[in-house]
């Protein structure tokens, strides 16, 4: 099975991928993200895009939580 | 007595537990939804008092209430811990509870929303957990009360928990280093846990590290865990220590959760998205905010609140002033005492105990708000907004909370992790009308907007938050530095608040209102009420004779460009200061009228439309109350910010009433 590495945000609402790698994140948001189970290999869902270019809202470990889109571009997702 | 601590990540019910465990407070820094400082309670059986901690992730603080946390498990000893976990979320909630199983006290792990959990087809077995972790593991449900008499029960005797035997290893080279550091920390006295101390030392936790440089040197410890750092990074092993110890920690928790946890069956929260495929939606979510907004001072103070309201103000003028001047008769009190008691009591406490009713419809709202879910996705709605003015959305909260009071919304502003956002939300949070200067929005709306009442007030609301986000731009751009601003934000499932909560919170937070009425405005208004009372001829002067004539005649020509140059108004805004529920007080002594209709149609001779406004607006900005100073200087502990905000909002005021009074003037409004 062919899989390709992307930015997460070019996921389709609804869609999964894996988390391939996340880099140049702000320090602060990188340790929450990683209290929240967000980290190398855990599958994440996109679930929406929030209005006005406003956060995008992700599952990940059955927790919904929204980022922005500029955090959110640097995590990259491996889509199978 | 004994005192137990109850720990656990944000949104697994604590608050829940805590309320079905203890009967009274003894101490509160709570609303619904966030825990912000530690509060403590009596245990219902009478074993000790229980603390409710904030919610945390990990002992390593990254906002100011997790610090709150950290610090008091290495500050106070508590005997024994209550560890609550979500268990839809087990595996992310146990990276706390090993270190909290580290720490090394007595621990219960109460594995809470086992129905949440059943109902979207996760099973976990306590059973399999408990044999793992060593510790007692009880299934729960806080929201009922379920399983909470057992907690109870265990938590009767502490010295009959368990001690804890729960080590991990982390690697020989980890371990090497902690075994070093502990045998550095021999001679220290009155410290946690040595291997919990050494463990937090090698994840660089600060609140560890400034406790121990406070007590011995710790440039030998600083060196080993450097050492070990850098060891591990030439093994290849891992980056950072930090990140190792993480890892390890997940990789044993993982393979608990595969033996002890059931997700065969998962299923997706099917109420959450639907509901969140609306509320959050690109178009309708914003719109919708805004109409729940509408509705919510609609509720506030046309539908439910003024009708209340007129009720209570019945009852002050009617019955209560009229058995009070009876009683006075017939017991024959001086003419001092009678006028002291009708009208500087009943008059000025009274007016405002009008407003009870709709300060308390306002905080059962707000925590509606809180407890539903609904306030992160408002967060998340707003945080575009928030951004382009420097700010992130999860400043919104302390903003709405702020509406019912400034001191709390400031407290609200520590779970926020930037420093800059969090101070800078601290600063403008002034300018949310809080509950205490709705009387006078409502008092003016009814004499000179009757037919828009809602409006007008919601505009004094909408000035605020508009001139709180055009300062934010303001300061962002020239007070700080160019700090990023982060945003994340968790969004628990949507859930119907319960009633008992509900009261409780809306409770906790109107009580303080209560309080108010009882003290500080009690004690202004009879200090007001002497000032008019009395004058330099002597006593039962006419009133504009009185000191307070002469006081807010000092005053009133500054207050000219604005509009309402009179000594009475004057005279309301400085003990508005102490309190804004003053200012109608004052009013209420000022005009001699103890009910509402009688003020009303004093303020009608006195204020123009126009000078009504630009009076409203002055009172929505003008310097912060002196509780919420305390807490400004409290929170930035800075006597420079603090002295900022009262400076930059008292001529913001100024500013703005000129211009509403000058600008109406020129366009020939009155």
């Amino acid at each position: 099975m062919a899989s390709t590495s992307c930015s997460l945000l070019r996921l389709q609402p609804g869609s999964t991928g894996s988390i391939y790698r996340i880099e140049g994140m702000n320090p602060i948001l990188r340790r929450r993200l990683a209290d929240l189970g967000v980290s190398e290999g855990v599958m994440i869902r996109l679930k929406g895009k929030g209005p006005f270019l406003g956060p995008i809202t992700l599952e990940c470990n059955g927790q919904l939580f929204a980022i922005r889109r500029k955090e959110a571009s640097m995590i990259e997702v491996n889509v199978s | 007595m004994s005192s137990i601590a109850l720990v656990g990540n944000p949104n697994t019910g604590k608050t829940s537990l805590f309320n079905t465990l203890t009967s009274s407070y003894e101490y509160v820094g709570n609303w619904a939804g966030v825990t912000v400082e530690k509060k403590v309670g009596s245990l219902k059986n009478g074993a000790g008092k229980l603390i409710d901690l904030p919610g945390i992730y990990s002992l390593h603080p990254l906002s100011r209430d997790e610090g709150v946390a950290a610090q008091y498990l290495i500050d106070e000893s508590p005997e024994a811990l209550v560890n609550i976990v979500d268990a839809s979320q087990l595996e992310r909630n146990l990276l706390l509870t090993l270190q909290l199983l580290e720490y090394g006290k007595p621990t219960v792990l109460g594995l809470n929303m086992i129905d949440v959990a059943k109902a979207r087809g996760i099973y976990v077995n306590p059973e399999i957990l408990q044999k793992h972790l060593g510790i007692t593991v009880l299934p729960l449900v806080a929201r009922t009360g379920k399983g909470s008499g057992q907690v109870l029960s265990i938590l009767e005797k502490t010295s009959s928990i368990p001690a804890v035997t729960f080590k991990l290893h982390y690697g020989e080279l980890v371990e090497q280093a902690i075994a070093a550091i502990q045998h550095e920390l021999q001679q220290t006295a009155d410290l946690p846990n040595h291997r919990w101390v050494a463990l937090q030392l090698l994840e660089q936790n600060p609140v560890v590290l400034e406790l121990l440089s406070k007590r011995i040197n710790i440039s030998r410890l600083l060196e080993i865990c450097d050492t070990c750092q850098t060891e591990l990074q030439n093994k290849k092993l891992a980056l950072t220590l930090p990140q190792w110890i993480r890892s390890t920690r997940k990789e044993y928790i993982h393979s608990i959760c595969l033996e002890a946890v059931d997700t065969t069956a998962q299923k997706p929260h099917n109420l959450t998205e639907k509901l969140d495929s609306i509320l959050t939606h690109r178009f309708l979510g914003l719109p919708l905010f805004l109409v729940f907004m509408y509705a919510m001072f609609k509720t506030t103070f046309d539908w439910v609140g003024g009708p209340l309201s007129d009720i209570v103000d019945g009852w002050i003028s009617g019955p209560i002033s009229d058995s009070a001047n009876s009683l006075l008769q017939t017991i024959g009190a001086s003419g001092f005492t009678h006028a002291l008691i009708v009208d500087g009591i009943i008059g000025g406490v009274g007016g405002v105990v009008v407003f009870v009713p709709q300060i308390f419809i306002l905080f059962l709202m707000i925590s509606f708000l809180e407890d539903s879910g609904y306030m992160a996705r408002v967060c998340l709605l707003m945080d575009s907004t928030m951004e382009r003015m420097g700010l992130n959305g999860k400043a919104f909260i302390p903003f709405i909370i702020g509406f019912g009071c400034n001191v709390p919304a400031i407290m609200a502003a520590r779970s926020i992790e930037q420093p800059k956002e969090r101070m800078l939300t601290t600063l403008l949070l002034p300018l949310m009308s809080c509950s205490a200067r709705l009387p006078v929005y409502l008092l003016f709306a009814a004499v000179f907007f009757p037919a828009q009442q809602a409006t007008a007030v919601m505009s004094m609301y909408v000035l605020g938050v508009i001139f709180a986000l055009i300062l934010c731009k303001l300061f962002s751009k020239h007070l700080f530095k160019n700090e990023s601003s982060v945003f994340i934000i968790e969004l628990p499932p949507y859930r119907m608040p319960q009633l008992k909560t509900l009261g409780r919170s809306t409770w906790e937070k109107g009580k303080g209102f209560l309080r108010k009425a009882g003290t500080i405005i009690l004690a202004g208004s009879v200090i007001i009420w002497l000032m008019s009372y009395a004058g330099p001829t002597g006593f039962n002067v006419d009133m504009d004779n009185s000191f307070l004539a002469k006081f807010g005649g000092l005053i009133a020509p500054l207050l000219h460009p604005l509009g309402f140059g009179t000594w009475q108004a004057g005279s309301t805004l400085v003990p508005g200061f102490l309190a804004k529920e003053v200012v109608v007080s004052t009013m209420n002594i000022i005009y001699h009228t103890p009910d509402t209709a009688g003020l009303e149609s004093q303020i009608s001779q006195v204020f123009t439309p126009l000078s009504s406004i630009s009076f409203m607006a002055f009172i929505l900005l003008y310097i912060p109350c002196l509780a919420t100073v305390g807490v400004i200087k409290k929170e930035t502990a800075s006597w420079k910010w603090t002295f900022f905000s009262m400076g930059y909002s008292l001529v913001l005021a100024y500013m703005v009433s000129f211009i509403i009074f000058q600008g109406g003037s020129l366009l020939g409004w009155s």
